[in-house]
């Protein structure tokens, strides 16, 4: 078993799955092999980390292939959250698409499959213009996902995701481009390269790709004036797909302007990270104050992401390259969380039969792994202590202030408190309170989805109390790829 | 030397598709547009490698060719209702000089973006403001147009001028071949998931003036 | 010397002789595309030796300016043509008189006297169409000028003999995108100038829909010739300044010798007929545009041009 034959394997798994979902032979067919396939890629994944961890890269193809630290975590949590996510699915969707027709759901699988493999590929590529071939296939592959529901809210969300995002990548495109031109042909055009040539790149090109990266990915991360259609797709997807969305495939695009951040540290006289804490600081204030007033449980946890993206690049544009470790870290906590939390919100679904928060009042006496779920989720979402996020939400302000960034950081603690309050406001109301008196007798939480929010709420907590070393020198080796340093 | 004038020309027809583009009403025209800068691309890139002598030049070409020329316009034939092309778009987002002072307030942008980027390289000097142009007025196309054909071709045309741009930009040290296959490749495949989602749309609501399409938002009517 | 001036005579009889021929080459074509036989080729001609032939009715009410409005229309494009190379390639007599301001200028001198005619008579449909060609005509002057001025940065001069010469010696600045734009947002105002579909429709006979022929209803007789024979002057200045300088700049004499003259006579003659059947195919293919969506057809010139220019400005110029 070679390195290059397990790393290709994980996507391969999935396109696999993607294929055999096709096949018309009832409607247990595709949710089980989608649950095979997520579950041989996470397993190959964490093989894979474990490898990256001893030879600190793992390359398959040599200059277009491979993974680090940063990319190995990132692969390990895409393939965890989709795993939980796959099981979940076949829950949620057998009660929620009872009245879908057969192809239908067979296209669903399809499309869930290829979407996660689509994300996978996002940290394997090495060479710089694949990665973006890699998050266009993402949204390909989510289009159809979004419109599921075909409900004219849904292709509404659908379309708008399409459209902006798509724009966003054709400008992402031209960053690539003056990027590859900022490399003058010395070498394959790959993330090392561009790292290891940054100093001698000329600064309006580092410049000028930098912003429209900035601006193009941040479409489909979600950044604050560009974020109008991610409360919408990821309200109207189904739940299982929301929590994909919003978990990991954000970070997923987020992680490709990351890695663009060795080359700005090349150029300090630039000031290029400022733009990051900037627009970071805009999207976590914005969705905090959006926070406040949302009805639908799902758009609160869509504005909690674009807050949480919001605070992962603060944080880049924080941190120091030594201290650069604080965003892997925020990436993976918050990852776990938000999945839970939409696992969560799928199950409340599922128990009240709506997505308004008002509507699922006393989701705790109704349904007490729902609601226990929810509250734990939201808390730890929000970065309440017990949990993961608070600690490294702690730790992005202490990077921070080592950086003596005090009125950025400042605002940031503001933020994160004002975000905080909402979401447990509207949680409070949604787990608490008494039941609407005449709701009629929902069907059940299904037993996978209640396995997933247990399973995701032990993972909430195990990471806040105990991070494994592992998964520790993971996040460090993670750092010093994104600090720019040799590791 | 007529090669070096001949890509100006087709540099100068791209630009001016691009501005067909937004101000056309009618949803056929602006299908032609998009074809027509498609051919201005591939002739450009053609060009382009006969001056050079790269041989990737003939692949992006051909690529092109195959897919924004021929089954492009095939499958969204096939895929959306043919009545869709004969409407017009009587009430665009702006008036259509506005719009078209805007697009050119952007080209007047991408030419000196452009001059800035390839101040001192072997770039060819048409190629890369006229692609930044017509990235920038794609997605300006796809602002001003409420029916969904003509802001899915904006898109198509926004990787036309990235195409345009790339082919001109370093035309000695081309992207790899591999990456503008799976470009192109790219663009095949995002029509049809939007044409399926256009015929969805379609069939649900009976029109596809999706920029008319604002239901979701935050205050919603208890 | 004399040579020079017998050219530039030869010139003026050009516009001044041919002119009608063109506009019924026009006609005719016009009719056999749309299946029909048409009037001959020298209707126009027929036309003009009627009215010349008729007596001549004069509204009381009206001033001088209606009198002599008809001859400044009909001497203006008689002006033009001198200033612009219609069969020379080397610079004649009048050649630096003017420049293509000076020529737009005196032609917008002939337009200016018709409109004033035209609300002169009180005719109520003289004001509404005087109204509408100021419109046009308000639209069309910045495109004019940016073009002006792009042809200038492109030749550095705006004498038409020098910008010419420009364009015809290395075919190289002919490509550029500048001049491809420039072309297309010359032609759009060569079509609103002249009165052409999509702006105009010179055959149109319902008054309210008429935009510049409603200013010469009020004519007769000879004033009515020389009004009629001054707007086929216009177009055929027209096609000349954007075929001879702009389109097609080759087949022009070079020397001053007769045959040399003879032949550019006749290249002259075959563009123009090559333009003439390109109109055709437009006003039969296109319909009048509605009055409010001029205003969008001459704001694309706008843009156009504008981007003419600044592609000019940017793309550093002639290599």
């Amino acid at each position: 078993m070679t390195p290059s034959f397990l790393l290709a394997a994980i996507p391969g798994v999935l396109l696999c799955a993607a294929f055999l979902s096709l096949v018309p032979l009832g409607r247990k067919l595709a949710p089980t092999l989608t649950v095979i396939a997520s579950l041989a890629a996470f397993a190959l994944a964490g093989v894979c980390a474990f490898l990256t961890l001893k030879h600190h890269v793992l390359v398959a193809v040599p200059d277009w292939i491979g993974i680090d630290g940063f990319g190995a975590l990132l692969l390990m949590l895409v393939t965890l959250v989709g795993f939980l996510a796959a099981l979940f699915s076949s829950g949620y969707m057998a009660v929620q698409a009872r009245e879908r027709t057969d192809r239908a759901l067979r296209g669903y699988h399809v499309n869930f499959n290829l979407f996660l493999f689509s994300i996978v590929t996002v940290p394997m590529m090495q060479e710089v213009a694949l990665t973006w071939i890699a998050i266009e296939l993402t949204t390909i592959f989510s289009i159809l996902l979004v419109s599921f529901e075909s409900t004219s809210e849904a292709l509404e969300a659908a379309w708008k995701y399409v459209i902006l995002t798509m724009i966003g990548a054709g400008i992402a495109l031209l960053g690539v481009i003056i990027f590859h031109q900022a490399l003058l042909g010395s070498g394959p055009f790959t993330w090392d390269a561009l790292v290891s040539g940054a100093g001698s790149f000329s600064p309006v090109l580092v410049e000028g790709g930098f912003i429209l990266f900035l601006a193009g990915f941040g479409v489909k991360v979600g950044l604050v004036p560009l974020h109008t259609w991610l409360p919408d797709a990821h309200s109207q997807a189904p739940t299982p797909v929301c929590a994909i969305l919003s978990g990991v495939e954000t970070s997923a695009i987020l992680y490709v302007v990351l890695r663009i951040f060795p080359v700005v540290r090349a150029h300090p006289e630039l000031h290029l990270a400022r733009w990051a804490t900037i627009f970071g600081l805009i999207s976590v204030g914005a969705a905090a104050f959006l926070l406040i007033q949302v009805r639908d449980i799902k758009r609160l946890f869509a504005f909690s992401t674009v807050e949480q993206m919001g605070i992962i690049l603060t944080a880049a544009g924080l941190s120091s390259a030594s201290s650069a470790s604080v965003v892997p870290y925020q990436i993976l906590t918050h990852g776990l969380a938000k999945s839970l939390c939409f696992f969560a919100a799928g199950s409340a679904l599922i128990v009240a039969e709506t997505r308004e928060i008002a509507g699922i009042q006393g989701l705790i006496r109704r349904e007490p792994v729902a609601g226990a779920a929810l509250l734990v989720g939201s808390l730890a979402v929000a970065g309440a202590p017990p949990f993961a996020l608070f600690l490294s939400e702690l730790s992005i302000v202490k990077a921070g202030l080592a950086s003596h960034y005090y009125a950025a950081v400042a605002l940031l603690v503001f933020f994160i408190v004002v975000a905080f309050g909402a979401i447990l406001y509207h949680v409070n109301r949604a787990v608490f309170g008494t039941p609407p008196p005449s709701v009629k007798r929902a069907p059940g939480l299904p037993r996978v989805c209640a396995l997933v929010l247990v399973a995701g709420m032990a993972l909430a907590v195990a990471f806040g109390v105990w991070l494994p070393p592992p998964i520790h020198s993971l996040i460090a080796m993670a750092g010093s790829s994104l600090g720019g340093l040799q590791p | 030397m007529i090669g070096y004038p001949l890509n100006d020309l087709f540099g100068g027809l791209f630009l001016l598709n691009a501005f067909a583009m937004v101000a056309t009403r009618q949803i056929r025209g602006c299908l032609r547009f998009f074809l027509l800068q498609s051919f201005c691309l591939i002739a450009s890139a053609l060009i382009i490698g006969l001056l050079t002598g790269v041989r990737e030049l003939f692949f992006v070409a051909g690529i092109n060719l195959l897919t924004k020329l021929i089954i492009i316009p095939w499958l969204l034939r096939r895929s959306v209702p043919r009545e869709i092309y004969a409407r017009r778009e009587i009430s665009l987002v702006l008036n259509v000089p506005l719009a078209l002072l805007i697009a050119l307030l952007i080209a007047v942008f991408s030419f000196f973006a452009g001059r800035i980027l390839t101040a001192g390289t072997a770039a060819f000097s048409t190629n890369v403001p006229i692609g930044i142009a017509g990235l920038l007025i794609g997605a300006y196309t796809i602002a001003v147009r409420r029916e969904a054909v003509p802001q899915l071709l904006g898109l198509l045309s926004m990787e036309n001028g990235a195409f345009f741009l790339g082919i001109g930009f370093s035309p000695d040290l081309p992207l790899p071949l591999i990456a503008e296959v799976a470009a192109a490749f790219d663009t095949l495949i995002v029509v049809v998931p939007i044409a399926i989602l256009t015929r969805n749309i379609h069939e649900r609501s009976g029109t596809t003036l999706v920029g008319s399409l604002t239901t979701l938002k935050e205050e919603r009517a208890p | 010397m004399a040579v020079h001036v017998l050219l530039n005579i030869l010139q003026v009889a050009f516009v001044l002789g041919l002119s009608p021929i063109f506009v019924g080459v026009l006609n005719r074509l016009k009719e056999v595309v749309q299946s029909k036989r048409g009037p001959s080729i020298l209707q126009p001609y027929r036309d003009l030796g009627k009215l010349f032939a008729k007596d001549e009715v004069v509204s009381s009410e009206s001033s001088w300016v209606f009198r002599v409005a008809p001859y400044i229309a009909f001497i203006c494009p008689i002006f033009v043509a001198l200033l612009i190379p219609v069969l020379t390639r080397f610079p004649l007599f009048f050649a630096f008189a003017g420049d293509m301001l000076a020529a737009g200028s005196v032609l917008a001198l002939g337009g200016f006297f018709a409109a004033l005619a035209a609300v002169d008579t009180g005719n109520p449909y003289g004001p509404m169409g005087a109204s509408r060609t100021r419109m046009v005509s308000f639209l069309v002057e910045p495109v004019f000028m940016i073009v002006f001025f792009t042809v200038s940065f492109v030749a550095g001069s705006t004498i038409p003999y020098i910008v010419q010469t420009k364009w015809v010696t290395p075919p190289g600045s002919f490509f550029e995108p500048a001049h491809l734009l420039l072309l297309l947002a010359f032609f759009m105002i060569v079509l609103a100038e002249a009165g052409r579909i999509p702006v105009d429709n010179p055959s149109g006979h319902f008054e309210l829909a008429m935009i510049d022929e409603s200013k010469g209803l009020e004519y007769s007789g000879r004033a009515a010739a020389l009004v009629k024979w001054g707007g086929y002057m216009k177009l055929t200045v027209l096609m000349i300044v954007f075929l001879n300088v702009l389109l097609v700049p080759w087949g022009l004499a070079a020397t001053p010798d007769p045959l040399a003259a003879a032949l550019a006579v006749l290249l002259v003659v075959v563009k123009i007929l090559g333009f003439v059947v390109a109109l055709v195919i437009i006003e039969s293919s296109l319909s009048k545009l509605r009055l409010f969506r001029i205003t969008e057809f001459l704001g694309a010139s706008f843009i156009i041009s504008v981007a003419a220019m600044m592609s000019q400005l940017f793309s550093g110029g002639a290599p």
